[in-house]
């Protein structure tokens, strides 16, 4: 078998992974709740009253709701299918681990991303935002919905059969991320110690190139960005990898 | 070449081992039966052998695949019923059927064409539609055969197939197994049901407490305690308990103990308890309705092999 016989197979499973979590988790209350409603309670906490236009809010709201949307997917459905013994079907399909998180992980970007757009969309249409350019916003969104999905998968490795376990932990880590990567509260801002914290977050540099897109300036280079971005994907990948392979044994 | 190939396996939790230094092979096309009490290792060896936990030491080969190096080509050749009915109760008959073959790569028309046939085969067809949440215990388990057989296995790992089903369920199993025997499709059966071994296996193992006490034919295994011979006896009257401690009495009569309306008595001189059995029955009032003579069953191997005991006059459980 060659290789490229052995990645099309890899990828055809991850894919069907994916389908079967569209089909069964994405209208689920857990995940409505995580990946819409939180996001968008969280944003209305931190902007209602404040006198500041929608192209300052709408990067700061796109970039919270790949966070939350993105992660809201596995947290749920790991735990559920442990408990049902669907996950060791999956476990015990002739697939690497590196299809199986990639397959969990796709079904929370593509809900990121769809969520993502629609804000993107209304913003645009309903509060007539103005966009300096698209290309920024849309690698920012695609990358930290697999950044963040991945990051999700990873969590989702812990062997609970509770939802709420996972979620827990996951919310340890979103919760200070929206401080600490210039969403809400500019990185200049910020003490020198969040700043430094700042670099090690993946949602600082999803929200520079979205924020990019919107108002054509970014702290970092957008090279960096999608460098670091990449570089996260990448840990978060081999992570899930180990964590998965280390608790199953 | 060997379906399952095993050798010198151990797989440690912390100190514990629950899989001890292993050994055993099945051949392609063979019935396997693997038995042992809960905790003795089964579970364990069936989760190494097909891939998900790795071994401590030891090796296993499916169709000459290392299953720790070679883990998804191993795998591509088997297909896996685990003991409980993991479907996916959100998805349709048939979405669970799709999904299982593109897990294993089957293409569009061969899977369509397999998940068609093997629905009609499992009696589902009609409901392939419905969500699985609205099948039965029994439809479920069928539901869950049929997806470990949408690759076309060349291995079958059947977890307790039919553990609690109704009737109907159990025969269509039971009559889907021996097709794929007559197939010669290799199966892995695990069961605590021994007498559906004793009737499908070519071979079985007895692991206890992570070691394989014994590995034979069935019959062969019987041959090994041909002492455990036993009569069973019924009598026209009640079937009291009282009248199980008397029975316990007769010269030669090592145990007894009663099955529902009759009495089981083990003896190494079947025709000497005979005798005392008719002795007693005309002591006592009482007609002997029937009485046969019984050799070793595999239960009888098994609780023997692995030191089940049995209590009293009733039946210590065996699994």
């Amino acid at each position: 078998m060659g290789l490229q016989d052995r990645i099309s197979r890899q990828l055809v499973a991850a894919w069907a992974i994916a389908k079967k979590d569209i089909a069964i988790y994405y209208l689920r209350p857990g995940t409505i709740m995580g990946g819409v409603l939180f996001p968008l309670f969280m944003f209305l906490a931190f902007t209602a009253g404040k006198l500041a236009s929608p192209a300052a809010l709408i990067p700061g709201l796109i970039s919270i709701t790949t966070l939350f949307s993105a992660s809201s997917i596995e947290p749920v459905s790991i735990p559920i299918e442990r408990r049902t013994g669907t996950f060791d079907r999956l476990l015990s399909a002739p697939i690497s681990l590196n299809a199986l998180v990639l397959g969990e992980s796709l079904s929370g970007l593509l809900y990121s991303v769809c969520i993502a757009s629609v804000v993107f969309v209304a913003a645009l249409l309903i509060l007539r935002t103005s966009i300096v350019s698209i290309v920024p916003i849309v690698i920012g969104v695609l990358l930290s919905s697999f950044c963040f999905a991945t990051m999700a998968s990873l969590f989702a490795a812990y062997p609970t059969e509770s939802p709420g376990d996972i979620i827990s932990m996951v919310n340890l880590v979103r919760f200070p991320l929206i401080f600490i990567s210039g969403v809400f509260i500019p990185l200049a801002t910020l003490p020198s110690f969040g700043q430094m914290i700042a670099y090690v977050s993946p949602l600082t540099y999803a929200n520079d190139l979205i924020q990019g897109g919107y108002n054509g300036t970014m702290e970092f280079h957008p090279i960096v960005d999608v460098a670091m971005l990449v570089v996260f994907i990448l840990i978060f990948q081999v992570v899930a990898n180990y964590l998965y392979k280390r608790f199953n044994d | 070449m060997q379906a399952i190939d095993v050798s010198h396996l151990v797989k440690k939790f912390g100190t514990h081992a629950a899989v001890n230094d292993i050994s055993f092979s099945v051949g392609s096309g063979e019935t396997f039966g693997f038995l042992g009490p809960n905790g003795a290792g089964k579970t364990t060896t069936i989760r190494v052998l097909t891939g998900i936990s790795s071994p401590t030491s030891g090796t296993a080969t499916i169709f000459g695949h290392d299953i720790v190096r070679e883990t998804v080509a191993a795998r591509q050749s088997m297909g896996i019923v685990s003991e409980t009915s993991n479907v996916y109760t959100d998805l349709t008959g048939w979405q669970n059927m799709m999904l299982a073959a593109q897990l294993y790569r089957v293409g569009r028309s061969e899977r369509e064409k397999n998940a068609t046939q093997l629905l009609k085969r499992f009696e589902l067809y009609e409901r392939r539609g419905d969500k699985v949440h609205g099948y039965s215990k029994g439809m479920r388990r069928r539901l869950t055969i049929a997806m470990g057989l949408v690759n076309s296995p060349r291995l079958l790992f059947l977890d307790e197939p039919t553990s609690g089903l109704d009737v109907e369920s159990n025969l269509i199993i039971r009559d889907m197994i021996s097709d794929l025997i007559a197939e010669g499709v290799t199966v892995f059966l695990t069961t605590h049901n021994i007498e559906e071994a004793n009737v499908l296996c070519d071979r079985v193992a007895i692991i206890d407490k992570g070691v394989i006490a014994a590995i034979d034919a069935p019959e062969r295994l019987k041959k090994t305690i041909q002492s455990v011979q036993s009569i069973e006896v019924s009598f026209s009257d009640s079937a009291s308990a009282a009248r199980l401690d008397e029975l316990r009495q007769i010269p030669m009569v090592n145990t007894a103990r009663k099955e529902g309306d009759k009495f089981r008595l083990f003896t190494e001189d079947p025709s000497e308890v005979i005798d005392g059995v008719m002795t007693y029955a005309q002591s006592h009032n009482t007609r002997v309705i029937s009485i046969t003579t019984l050799g070793p069953s595999l239960e009888d191997v098994f609780v023997k092999l692995t030191g089940l005991g049995r209590s009293g006059g009733g039946v210590t459980a065996i699994d």
